[in-house]
């Protein structure tokens, strides 16, 4: 269970601070999705960030499992906006970067996740000789080693094609009913956060507020796309945010 | 008779495509490149050499000839020399290394540690370390030590700033990477910092053995008596400048063979930069 309670996260010093984040309440329960979605600089990755562990907010509360979030966690990964891949680290050395830094490898490692993401091939490459979409699965297989029960997601598939970016949020649904991870997802794009979140939260222009919330009970399978449901959706979400 | 033909025929070909590839080799394209401008440069000193003597009526400048000629001729003097300058340099590349690119990092990733000694690096960068040297001899003598102590105080510096600009330039998104995955502080240095500088720290030193090269020169002529190339040139750049300029061709030398030492340890330490995409 994730709380987030009154959160408010202000950059800067007091006399000059910049509120990113303004008072935002959300809680999600054990395996289930949520996306949030607002305009680009809103305010939507500070969130992130904060349940990552990675920024302190300046008033409000985050607790995962009921415990408060005061750093990074071994239970919840982080996949950022280019997969946060390090060009001078091989696709298994990346892969296997968060059991390495947990001191868990080599007696634990990423080979099964790799060869099951179609990896395996390209394990000794660098990430300079990789597509954008293989980048990505490496990125994925990093943030799956550790078995998270959280899995956090800043725009993961930016700058993607159309045709890639929607056989890798296919592989993100496969794989969140795979291994059921809680899973929040930040993101601009309106199609990604129907297909991805069964809970949608729209934010507001920064300082990010809590402007809308869309349940979206009937995602979960491939071809949702085709849905009415899934467009229903989709015009919710664009009416909630040009509003 | 006619298969023969094909046969040898065939062979040509083979031979021939064998070459052409080998020619066209990256290392090979390396090699004729270094061929080409070493030529290019002989020839433009053979052309200063003519028309200074020329325009002076004496042998004022020596050619590439007679100075390669006295490179073979006293090729035993020379190697005493070179090997002389050769390991002062290296040493004090090595001792600059040590000290500036841990601090040099540091500097750069640490705020506070920052706040506090980049106001002491403005104003000691900009002082003439050759300044030092004649103090430097008074108070440890004129050995090599001294030497290679003023050739690592200048490169230090080189070096200290190039990695402190390197680690303030490192993309946010490869810490975020390692700090999310509750990385230390040790950690982010040894898997993000140091390997993201590793390029810049490497061309800073391939700009410092230059640097190095001509403060070793300096350092070498200033004390009166002992080894090593500047010394060498010094005592015949009067009176056998043909020997004089085969120590600059043994110095040249020595710049290119750590030059060429850098970028193989570049291609061996940064291979992730010279990979491409490529398909399955």
């Amino acid at each position: 269970m994730i709380d987030v309670e009154s959160l408010t996260i202000d950059y800067g010093r007091a006399d000059r601070a910049v509120q990113a984040v303004e008072r935002v309440d959300f809680s999600l329960e054990k395996r289930r999705s949520l996306a949030l979605i607002g305009p680009s600089g809103c305010g939507k990755t500070s969130i992130l960030f904060a349940l990552a562990g990675l920024l302190s907010p300046s008033n409000g509360t985050i607790k995962i499992g009921g415990e408060p979030v005061t750093g990074p966690r071994r239970e919840v990964a982080l996949i950022l906006q280019n997969a946060g891949l390090l060009p001078w680290k091989t696709v298994w050395q990346n892969a296997n970067l968060s059991l390495l830094l947990a001191g868990d490898y080599p007696g634990r490692n990423a080979g099964v996740i790799l060869h099951n993401l179609g990896l395996a091939e390209v394990k000794s490459r660098f990430p300079a000789e990789l597509s954008e979409g293989m980048k990505r699965r490496v990125g994925i297989a990093r943030a799956l080693s550790t078995a998270p029960s959280v899995l956090l997601m800043d725009e993961p598939l930016a700058s993607l094609d159309t045709l890639t970016r929607e056989r890798i949020q296919d592989l993100f649904l496969t794989l969140w009913q795979e291994h059921r991870f809680s899973l929040i997802l930040v993101t601009h794009d309106i199609v990604e956060a129907a297909f991805l979140g069964q809970e949608i939260i729209v934010l507001t222009k920064q300082p990010a507020r809590v402007k809308a919330t869309v349940v979206n009970p009937k995602m979960g399978s491939l071809d949702y796309r085709q849905s009415e449901a899934f467009q229903r959706t989709v015009h919710d979400l664009r009416e909630a945010l040009e509003r | 008779m006619k298969r023969t033909i094909t046969h040898v025929e065939d062979t040509v070909v083979l031979v021939s495509k064998s070459v052409t590839r080998f020619v066209k080799s990256p290392a090979m394209k390396q090699v004729i490149t270094y061929i080409v401008s070493i030529a290019i440069l002989l020839f433009l000193w053979e052309m200063a050499s003519l028309a200074v003597n020329a325009i002076n009526q004496s042998r004022l400048l020596p050619g590439p000839y007679e100075a390669l000629s006295q490179v073979v001729k006293n090729a035993a003097e020379l190697q005493r020399h070179f090997f002389a300058s050769a390991w002062r340099l290296i040493l004090a590349i090595l001792i600059a290394l040590a000290a500036a690119v841990p601090l040099g990092l540091l500097i750069g990733r640490e705020h506070t540690l920052n706040r506090f000694i980049s106001p002491m690096i403005y104003i000691t960068y900009p002082i003439p370390q050759v300044a030092f040297i004649l103090f430097l001899f008074l108070v440890f003598g004129t050995g090599s030590a001294t030497k290679v102590a003023i050739v690592a105080l200048v490169l230090f510096f080189q070096i200290l700033v190039s990695s402190r600009g390197a680690a303030q330039n490192i993309d946010e998104e490869h810490l975020t990477s390692v700090l999310s995955a509750g990385a230390t502080r040790w950690q982010v240095y040894w898997h993000v910092t140091l390997p993201a500088t590793l390029p810049e720290i490497l061309t800073s030193v391939r700009v410092s053995i230059g640097l190095g090269i001509a403060f070793l020169y300096i350092a070498e002529t200033s004390a009166a008596l002992g080894t090593g190339l500047g010394t060498f040139i010094k005592a015949h750049m009067l009176y056998a400048r043909d020997l004089a300029f085969a120590g600059i061709v043994a110095m040249a030398i020595l710049g290119l063979v750590l030059y060429v030492g850098i970028d193989l340890l570049e291609h061996v330490l940064c291979r992730w930069k010279y990979v491409r995409r490529r398909p399955l």
